[in-house]
């Protein structure tokens, strides 16, 4: 089609702003800012990248005010007075653009990092939550999967906490594999009724490292951690195969916990009669924030600072135009 | 109501005096007239200024078009607003001011739908040329390597 006209000037800021609102990718936002300085600054003074990054992340709004301070952004208290200000809404564009292009990167499957916390475990370290992080069920001639401990009542549940390989993620979905005991007479399968998912962040500024019940009592992890998540139930079947549950819509993980929660118990062992829930693989799949970015959180409040760190991805422009 | 007209019809005269004889129903798929017949200031003969009749026979087009298709499936109404928004920017843009202008919303949005196609995934030197028509920018930015976090102003 034959080009003709600047849309921005026939048709005004209202229907301009309507088009604008119809891009749904950052990347086509920046580009746009690069036509003319007046759809550039047009596009900064409205906000459109915020507003695009607010729409496919409604999470992100408790980081809603930035500020960048030589190479870090922190959320600041909205003042009306300065809230309109041109290197305010600059660097709103700047940030917001880069974090919602950050997370709209590939999708990847092993977004866990770490195993923390497993609320029993039947024989340590051969039945490990650690295990868990191993797709397969066998490793070496030996099985690979994590067990509870036994209960004789089959609502007991249980849970296995994990650290996301970024402090920011967006969660799509949690893949979860029962473990078939094939050693056992029967074959059985201790899978759990249901899953529940949920996501937060550690409550206090400690280090969280692997601590399963043999290091850390029976503590619950609940006084550990902030949950601003919890997924629906979903049931779950006695099938030995990677079971996926599919969250209701992408999530936003700020702190990078995520917690599995196996409700309710369906194989008893013969040897005792007591039910177990043993789990082979714990997959999580989403779209962690590239490195450039990082969360810090503040004591038990939850406040956290946005940090963005120039040249650390992205950046590939080595003459940068000063500020201004 | 003059005799000649049909029950629940209206006539629609564009800003060049062209009259166009309207289903009520798909005449009020306008807000604009729809807030008008509901306020009884309708007479039978609705004026709808600033649109002329090229463009108040593609608006009538398109709403009578979301009216019958109601049933329809809506895959073929689809097909219908791609093909329909399919024109030259110009007439784009008037139809976008025309909707705008008469609050027809599903036009409207069918239209800015379109016009976002347009920079989708496309370069900054496409969207230039098509929008801006010119090729100035390409001498002036020639050497300009341009990146995301290039915090440039052009003014």
């Amino acid at each position: 089609m034959e080009g003709c006209g600047d849309f921005l000037q026939w048709l005004g800021p209202d229907m301009s702003m309507n088009i604008l609102m119809c891009l749904k990718d950052p990347s086509d936002l920046v580009r746009v800012c690069s036509v003319s300085s007046s759809w550039r600054r047009f596009v900064i003074e409205n906000s459109l990248s915020k507003q695009l990054c607010l729409r496919l992340f409604p999470e992100i709004s408790s980081l809603a005010h930035v500020i960048e301070v030589e190479n870090m952004i922190e959320p600041i208290e909205v003042k009306p007075d300065n809230s309109m200000e041109w290197e305010c809404l600059k660097r709103d564009h700047r940030v917001y653009a880069f974090l919602a292009r950050g997370l709209t990167s590939f999708v990847r499957k092993d977004c866990v990092s770490e195993a923390i916390f497993a609320s029993s475990t039947d024989n340590y370290p051969e039945e490990s939550i650690q295990n868990t992080l191993e797709p397969s069920d066998r490793v070496e001639q030996r099985a690979s999967y994590w067990s509870s401990e036994g209960e004789s009542d089959p609502t007991v549940p249980e849970i296995l906490d994990y650290k996301l390989i970024a402090k920011l993620c967006v969660i799509t979905e949690i893949h979860v594999q029962p473990f078939q005991a094939y050693f056992q007479l029967g074959f059985p399968i201790y899978s759990a009724k249901a899953v529940r998912f949920r996501m937060g962040r550690p409550r206090s500024l400690m280090e969280i490292g692997f601590r399963d019940e043999f290091e850390a009592g029976r503590e619950s992890p609940l006084y550990a951690f902030e949950w601003t998540y919890t997924s629906p139930e979903f049931p779950m079947a006695q099938e030995n195969c990677l079971q996926k549950f599919k969250l209701p819509e992408p999530v936003l993980c700020i702190g990078g916990i995520l917690q599995v929660e196996l409700l309710g118990r369906v194989q008893r062992q013969e040897l005792d009669g007591l039910f177990y829930i043993c789990i082979s693989h714990v997959q999580v799949v989403g779209r962690p924030l590239s490195s450039g970015f990082d969360v810090d959180i503040h004591g038990p409040s939850g406040r956290c600072t946005l940090k963005y760190y120039h040249g650390a991805e992205h950046c590939q422009s080595p003459t940068r135009a000063p500020e201004g | 109501m003059s005799s000649s007209l049909e029950k629940n019809m209206l006539i629609l005269r564009s800003s060049d005096g062209e009259e166009f004889i309207v289903p009520e129903v798909v005449a009020v798929m306008s807000k604009a007239i729809k807030n008008m017949v509901e306020d009884e200031c309708a007479s039978n003969t609705i004026p709808v200024p600033n649109v002329d009749a090229n463009i108040l026979a593609m608006v009538i087009e398109f709403c009578k078009k979301h009216d019958e298709s109601e049933a329809e499936a809506a895959s073929d109404l689809k097909t219908f607003d791609s093909e329909f928004v399919n024109r030259g920017q110009e007439a784009l843009y008037d139809l976008i001011t025309a909707a705008n202008f008469r609050d027809v919303k599903e036009l409207l949005d069918a239209l800015c739908q379109n016009v976002a196609e347009m920079i989708k995934g496309k370069s900054v030197h496409h969207i230039r040329i098509q929008f801006l028509g010119y090729q100035l920018f390409e001498i002036l930015t020639s050497n300009f390597i341009w990146n995301i976090w290039c915090d440039r102003d052009f003014d």
